[in-house]
């Protein structure tokens, strides 16, 4: 009697086979396209919750997400796991087809498209899990930033100048920068948009800038212009010596008196003021500056009237370091490589009637 | 002046159109003739109009609806062209064409002005995932057309139309060549997202579904092997394919809002 082929098989073998199935392969890329294509919508409409997935990893991202609203992410785990699969359902294929396949080489741009993109999945992967993200970080020229979990090694901002167009828009954003490992320069490069720094996975990018107030510009009768700024110390005619302890460019304050500081952005500024007259007499208080200068600093001559503020522009700069970025790049380039081959073997495989069906 | 030589440029098409309908409807070889020579002309002089705005401009002017609109029509008619001339699909032609006038109808009250160019588009790559994205797209609505045509003619076996056996070896090729080409799209989109964003991939809507269009068309270059599917099936993921492009390439910019630096 006649025992039927797929019975007499041992299971490693039949195993074997459904991962190098074909059919396996398009169940799988259809169950991720419906997940994906619902889930995107949900995506749309809960910025909340996704709208910081690309400030994350992915490694970083789900956990929090998962946390949040289990119910609006689970298709993103689901998905991913779809995905994983289909690349390792490919890499069994791959395997199987490099092993029977006779005359290979006429193949070679088939399997570098699906080699590539195996090695993509596999780098998405390991940078969800390896990498990071962070910033904006807010930089002022001159100043340093150590690099997120690579000790010793240390950005320094030399000098930063914005472009502008003719309405004011930012243009783009020269970063001079240099990079420090152990006192020791690895690179000194100048970032742009589109031309970060790319040293052992880590992405250097400038995002943008900001403005932070450092002081005012002053009139004070008779005088003329001053500039104070927090720690500025100013002899008046008098001989009381004026410093400056704190500057807040928007603070409030409370009905007990305490002053509380509101955000960076100027709003209500007020400055911590010391007097210290000759006679070795003190006085501290705060002056905000939407109002009148308090009777002390009128009484010692300080009637300072605001002119306008002193900003000092810094650089916003994103570190993101990525181990897999490397092997991302190889996985594109097998896929774009693949693709030209394939596309002669396609013509080829059509005259000579090479066509797997199933 | 542009505009003009735009509204000419859509008659040409316009009169092609109408040539291949009346070739339909009374099968008149001749004026089927006279249309491919008018595509042929049209394609000329769209070419001359995109060659002097990306000349005028100094980078691939292709940053807005207008002139996305515009380059995709571009490549739809050239890949007619070439399906044309290698396949001779004869009154296939009306279905394209009619897919290409609604593309440069829909270019045509747009505003047609070239902006300057921002640095953030100022690479190499972002005139790469565009030339591959709407030529790949281009194959795309030609399979979409010989998908359309395989149905029709399932039921009708008219010799208007190729055999059914051509037309699926057309919708095959359409659609390996879309998916190559789309691949390189991805690829340069990729690696611009990397230097632009710091990660080679972006949680856009719009990034979202370049993976599907991209998964699906994968999908589609193996459906062909499932014996079953090689007829209406395969015509109908074609049709479907085409729905999941439109909705990328326009749905998403109409209806939902997204952060993609083309939108
Ligand atoms: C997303 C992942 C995949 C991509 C992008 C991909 C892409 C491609 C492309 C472009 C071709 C050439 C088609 C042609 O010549 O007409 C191809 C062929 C093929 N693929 Fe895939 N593929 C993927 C996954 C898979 C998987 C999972 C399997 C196995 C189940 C598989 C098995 C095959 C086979 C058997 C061929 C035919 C090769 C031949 O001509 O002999 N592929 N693939």
């Amino acid at each position: 009697m006649d025992i039927p082929a797929a019975h007499t098989k041992s299971w490693p073998r039949r195993l074997w086979e459904f991962g190098c199935s074909l059919k396996l392969a398009i169940v799988l890329a259809s169950l991720a396209t419906l997940l994906i294509m619902g889930g995107s919508l949900v995506m749309h409409f809960n910025p909340g919750v996704f709208g910081g997935m690309d400030r994350q990893t992915m490694g970083v991202w789900l956990p929090w997400a998962w946390q949040q609203s289990p119910h609006l992410v689970w298709w993103v785990p689901l998905s991913g796991i779809c995905l994983a699969l289909l690349g390792v359902n490919t890499l069994c294929c791959l395997i199987d087809w490099i092993l029977t396949f006779t005359r290979r080489w006429r193949k070679t741009g088939e399997y570098l498209i699906h080699t590539g993109f195996i090695l993509l999945v596999i780098a998405y992967l390991w940078g969800s899990l390896a990498g990071y993200r962070s910033g904006p970080h807010a930089i002022f020229p001159g100043e340093r930033l150590d690099i997120p979990k690579m000790p010793g090694l240390v950005l320094h901002l030399e000098e930063f100048a914005p472009r502008f167009s003719a309405q004011g828009q930012p243009l783009d954003m020269v970063n001079r920068v240099a990079l420090w490992q152990n006192d020791q320069l690895i690179a000194r490069t100048e970032l742009r948009i589109n031309h970060p720094l790319l040293y052992d996975g880590l992405v250097i990018l400038p995002t943008s800038l900001g403005q932070a107030l450092t002081g005012f510009r002053f009139h004070l009768p008779p005088r003329g212009f001053v500039n104070l700024e927090a720690g500025s110390r100013l002899e008046l005619d008098n001989g009381t010596i004026l410093s400056i302890d704190k500057l807040l460019a928007d603070a409030r304050q409370t009905s007990s008196g305490g002053i509380i500081p509101l955000s960076d952005r100027l709003g209500n500024p007020a400055m911590q003021v010391t007097l210290l007259a000759p006679s070795g007499r003190s006085w501290q208080g705060w002056y905000f500056l939407r109002g009148r200068p308090p009777a002390a600093m009128v009484d010692a001559g300080a009637l300072l009237q605001p002119i306008e503020p002193i900003f000092r522009t810094y650089s916003l700069l994103t570190v993101n370091r990525d181990p897999a970025g490397k092997l991302a790049l190889i996985g594109s380039l097998c896929l774009s490589i693949g693709v030209v081959l394939a596309f002669f073997s396609f013509y080829r495989k059509r005259s000579r009637g090479d066509r797997p069906e199933v | 002046m542009f505009k003009n030589l735009l509204v000419v440029l859509f008659g040409v098409y316009l009169a092609a159109t109408f040539g291949y309908l009346v070739h339909t409807l009374w099968r008149r070889p001749v004026i089927a003739r006279l249309s491919l020579l008018l595509v042929g002309a049209g394609v000329m002089l769209q070419t001359a109009l995109l060659a002097h705005r990306w000349w005028a401009a100094g980078y691939l002017p292709v940053t807005n609806l207008f002139a996305t609109l515009f380059f995709f029509s571009w490549s739809l008619a050239l890949i007619y062209l070439y399906f044309e001339l290698r396949y001779r699909i004869r009154a296939t032609g009306l279905f394209v064409m009619l897919l290409n006038l609604a593309l440069l109808g829909g270019a045509l009250p747009r505003n047609t002005a070239v902006s300057p160019l921002i640095p953030a588009l100022d690479t190499p790559l972002f005139s790469l995932h565009i030339i591959f994205s709407f030529v790949g797209y281009a194959f795309f609505a030609m399979a979409f057309s010989i998908g359309a045509l395989y149905l029709c003619q399932v039921r009708l076996q008219t010799d208007l139309l190729p055999d059914l056996a051509t037309l699926r070896r057309i919708n095959e090729e359409a659609i390996f060549l879309g998916f190559g080409l789309f691949t390189l799209c991805m690829v340069a989109g990729s690696l611009w997202a990397h230097i632009a964003w710091g990660h080679w991939f972006s949680w856009n809507i719009k990034s979202v579904w370049s993976i599907l269009v991209w998964i699906f068309y994968a999908g589609m270059c193996h459906a062909k092997f499932v014996r079953r599917w090689q007829g209406s099936v395969y015509a109908w993921l074609s049709i479907a394919g085409f729905g999941i492009v439109i909705f990328t390439y326009l749905g998403i910019g109409l209806l939902l809002e997204s952060n993609h630096p083309l939108e």
